[in-house]
């Protein structure tokens, strides 16, 4: 596969292509494909300036970041001053934004240019990108499809090549549930690496901001762009300087993977057919393949969805419709709403112990079992989502739509970190494969993407 | 019938920064909503900085100087609890589990000690919320109940609030700085929960109230149910709260957002190292190491700075002349000029110059006042200042020449004393002080006076 964000870092760097001929490039291809995609639902009006004053300071001679001039995108729950930032509800379609996220922040330190808000599910709740309320987004990869969710936008506007990266979140798959379904790449980083500070909640102890991009290498450098301890927040992990570029090329000659029996049995055959091809490059690639035991694994799915809608319904207290115009439960989608009410009634006083506390230990069991299991092996690889995605305007039952999330969830219950990239097609439907690492361990799943990457 | 009276008091702590951001506390003397930012208002997607150590710092020494065990070494949590009130940003308040358990002041059992922060401020009436407050830290200290009548729960939180003030770690009690929710019941009756209760006074009412109100019910054979008042504080009475608010279920969960405190033992001691002594030790102490009376003592504690100002002078002269010196003199001059200790500028060295003249008699004790008073305004050596206020005392032969003159000019109130009538003598000596301009013993001047009129010597 092309490394296109190597390519076009080198066409910049070279003089080749300017800041400003790329943003126009991007805003052109927003302007004709987003009407049928619904990539993006606000654009920034200040990128071309933005774009210019990059480029006088790259006539000056100035010394730029290490994204300077790329394009980036970026979901609708991640503070970006003075943009509208939805989360794609009602809720808050009048909240223009008054600070940046730390993320963003650290974007624009690094001369990366933003150029608009993505669409996604309803502050992150949906599987699918059907749930926003400014329209659904399409699966550029397979059109009439859904792109996945809730990074819908994001892993849309990377597949139809709308900008060069783009941010998204993950708290049950978000970012790997999209990509796989859009055929792209999406990192989802160990828990606490990358700031949280201005990301809209969904569930906070789960919640975590990871990159987007057509290559391994793109990722890997919005990745070091945006990890990082931040001394404003209390959950950050002490982790300064990272280079995952470095070593992204080292193959994986001798590398233990693992595997689960279990992946077979949650998964559909058409899907696992892909991925054991997948698997079986990766032996070729001279890895070691074994099996790990997750007996487990699909009790994380219930006690997910218990976790994070208590903490959402928490997180929700302040859209009480004094600050930004409407009351959450007044206007939002039935999602989010089922989401709420669901999180108000387990976290009543008489239910303590029963739920919240009950999940909590199922998520201390599964964090047990995939740390135990990575003790044996380098990094996990299997399916990441276990079924296809349905066409767009399918009505599939709220059970249904919770399956997709049966093997991402895991991940971020464990806090560890997890990336997906593109394996193979069944009927022209992308199917991404996905590698599981250690806390931490972000490089050795980029560099296992990428040598996967490599071979295509 | 016998009263169970218990507390829950709040006070804010004298930090530079709110919680858990980095704006400043000072919200009352800032124009509303400008100690603000992405964090105390609950904007969507801030997350707490980490807990503002100061304040730790604070609630676990106001804990020591309670008697409390501090929790250490375990993770103490820091939950949210939910409601939903237009001063509250987030729809949720921060609040620790508790710092210090089992404590004790003034026979009175301290439960716990935890840490809260303030939410904003609501005006019902210009339906506006100014959040410089919201985050400002708290620090709430829950009792047993453990005191039984009005009286006692008064005299209890004044301890409480002289303990408090102490510390140097809360804000001075102003403007709704400390906040009491009281639990009353009577022997029979349900337990009643006293909101919105802003100080000493407003307590004490509440609860000579409540015990009215549930006395009567009781004696007339209804019962009293367990419910949450509100005090008025205007009408100084008490009224039911809606029903909505008493129906409330807070959700505590853990907050995602904040790592639990863990506090190691050797903060603790470095924290105990350094703190003030608790006023309460230090009024027994006082009494045994000085030699004073227990009232005098319990007067010398009432601030710290006046303390300190005792011992500092109390090393250099005998400890009962300036202790009485304080309890009368020095108190009354800080009375009446509406100063407190805190705000006297002249040092320990000039009292202790000043109790030496009035004790070798170079002066009298009113004249050692009124130079005391000059003190406070133009601090500097008493001598000095007594020559500026010519304030030497009459040499004796002085004294005794102006009492004959004055005996002289009055023939007639010399005749009514000898006669038995007492006021008359009193004319006499006020006519000797004015003509000596004050700089004798007025005892002395009586004295003398009477002696020398009946012929005594």
């Amino acid at each position: 596969m092309d490394e296109v964000t190597r390519a076009k870092l080198k066409a910049i760097k070279s003089r080749k292509l300017s800041p400003v001929e790329n943003v126009q490039q991007a805003q052109e291809r927003i302007a004709k494909l987003n009407k049928k995609i619904n990539a993006f639902i606000e654009l920034n009006p200040d990128a071309l300036a933005q774009a210019e004053a990059l480029e006088r300071k790259i006539k000056r001679g100035g010394k730029t970041g290490k994204l300077a001039g790329l394009t980036i995108g970026i979901k609708s729950n991640i503070n970006v001053k003075g943009l509208r930032v939805t989360c794609a509800s009602r809720t808050l379609e009048d909240y223009v934004s008054t600070h940046d996220a730390e993320v963003i922040k650290r974007i624009r330190a690094a001369d990366g240019i933003i150029v608009g808000m993505n669409n996604m599910d309803e502050f992150a709740c949906g599987s699918s990108g059907e749930t926003s309320a400014f329209g659904q987004t399409d699966n550029p990869a397979a059109p009439g499809h859904i792109p996945g969710g809730s990074s819908s936008g994001p892993a849309a506007a990377i597949a139809s090549g709308m900008c060069d990266l783009c941010l998204g979140s993950d708290t049950g798959g978000s970012i790997r549930n999209p990509a796989s379904h859009c055929g792209v790449i999406g990192v989802k980083p160990t828990y606490g690496l990358v700031p949280r500070q201005g990301l809209i909640d969904l569930a906070m102890s789960l919640d975590q901001i990871g990159p987007f991009s057509p290559d391994v290498y793109g990722a890997a450098l919005l990745l070091e762009g945006i990890a990082g301890r931040n001394p404003n927040e209390c959950v950050t992990l002490d982790v300064e300087k990272i280079s995952y570029i470095d070593k992204l090329d080292a193959g994986i000659k001798g590398m233990r993977i693992g595997t689960s029996p279990k992946f077979r049995e949650l998964t559909d055959p058409k899907v696992m057919s892909v991925i054991d091809g997948a698997i079986g490059k990766l032996r070729d690639l001279g890895a070691e393949v074994v099996e790990v035991e997750l007996p487990h694994l699909e009790k994380g799915l219930p006690a997910y969805y218990l976790i994070m809608s208590v903490e959402f319904f928490s997180a929700t207290r302040k859209f009480d419709g004094r600050k930004y115009g409407k009351r959450i439960e007044d206007v939002c989608g039935d999602e989010v709403l089922r989401r709420i009410l669901r999180g108000r009634y387990i976290s009543r006083k008489e239910y303590r112990g029963k739920y919240y506390q009950r999940a909590l230990q199922v998520r201390t069991l599964i964090r047990e079992e995939l740390m135990a299991a990575l003790d044996k092996v380098d990094v996990i690889v299997g399916p990441t989502v276990p079924k296809l995605p349905h066409k767009m305007g399918e009505k599939i039952s709220v059970s249904a739509m919770y399956v997709y999330d049966y093997l991402t969830i895991p991940t971020n219950l464990a806090g560890i970190c997890g990336g997906v990239i593109k394996a193979g097609e069944v009927g022209g439907i992308p199917v991404g494969l996905q590698v599981q690492g250690k806390a931490l361990d972000e490089g050795e799943v980029l560099r296992t993407l990428r040598a996967f990457e490599a071979i295509l | 019938m016998r009263m169970l009276i218990g507390f829950e008091v709040h006070q804010q702590m004298a930090t530079e920064r709110k919680l858990y951001c980095d704006c400043p506390t000072n919200y009352q003397d800032v124009p509303p909503n400008t100690n603000v930012c992405p964090i105390c208002t609950g904007m969507p997607g801030s997350k707490p900085m980490p807990p503002n150590e100061q304040a730790v710092n604070a609630a676990i020494e106001i804990a020591l100087m309670l008697g409390c065990e501090i929790i250490v070494d375990k993770s103490i949590y820091i939950q949210r609890k939910h409601y939903d009130y237009p001063d509250l940003p987030s729809g949720y308040q921060r609040t620790s589990l508790p710092i210090g358990l089992n404590g004790e002041l003034q026979g009175v059992r301290i439960r716990e000690v935890h840490i809260e922060e303030d939410p904003g401020q609501y005006d019902p009436t210009a339906g506006t919320v100014d959040f410089n407050r919201s985050g400002v830290p708290l620090v709430e200290i829950v009792t047993e109940p453990d005191m039984h009548s009005p009286e006692e729960a008064r005299k209890f939180l004044r301890q409480l609030v002289r303990v408090l003030e102490y510390s140097g770690r809360v804000r001075p009690e102003a403007g709704g700085a400390m906040r009491t929710d009281t639990n009353i019941s009577l022997e029979g009756g349900g337990r009643v929960e006293v909101k919105n209760i802003n100080s000493v006074k407003g307590a004490y009412r509440a609860i000579k109230f409540e015990l009215m109100r549930q006395k009567a019910k009781l004696d007339r054979g209804e019962s009293v149910t367990r419910e949450t008042r509100a005090f008025l504080e205007s009408q100084k009475i008490t009224v039911p709260m809606r029903v909505k608010e008493l129906e409330e279920d807070y959700r505590y969960i853990p907050d995602p957002d904040i790592f639990p405190l863990v506090i190691d033992s050797a903060r603790v001691e470095s924290i105990s190292a350094e703190m003030f002594e608790a006023p309460h030790l230090r009024e027994r102490r006082l009494v045994e190491q000085y030699g004073i009376d227990p009232a005098a003592a319990s007067v010398m504690v009432s601030e710290r700075e006046l303390a300190d100002f005792f011992e500092a002078v109390a090393k250099e002269i005998d400890p009962k002349l300036a202790a009485t010196w304080f309890r009368t003199k020095l108190k009354k001059v800080l009375n009446y000029m509406k100063l407190s200790a805190a705000d006297v500028n002249f040092t320990p060295n000039q009292i202790v110059s000043l109790l030496r003249m009035v004790d070798k008699g170079e002066i009298t004790p009113e004249q050692g006042e009124l130079i005391l008073r000059e003190l406070f305004k133009h601090p500097s050596d008493p001598r000095k200042l007594s020559r500026k206020l010519g304030l030497k005392r009459l040499k004796p032969a002085e004294l005794r020449a102006a009492i004959a003159k004055v005996i002289r000019a009055n023939p007639r109130a010399v005749k009514d004393y000898r006669a038995g009538k007492e006021e008359a003598l009193n004319f006499l000596a006020g006519k000797v002080m004015g003509l000596t301009r004050g700089r004798a013993d007025p005892r002395e001047i009586v004295k003398l006076l009477s002696a020398k009129i009946m012929g005594r010597k």
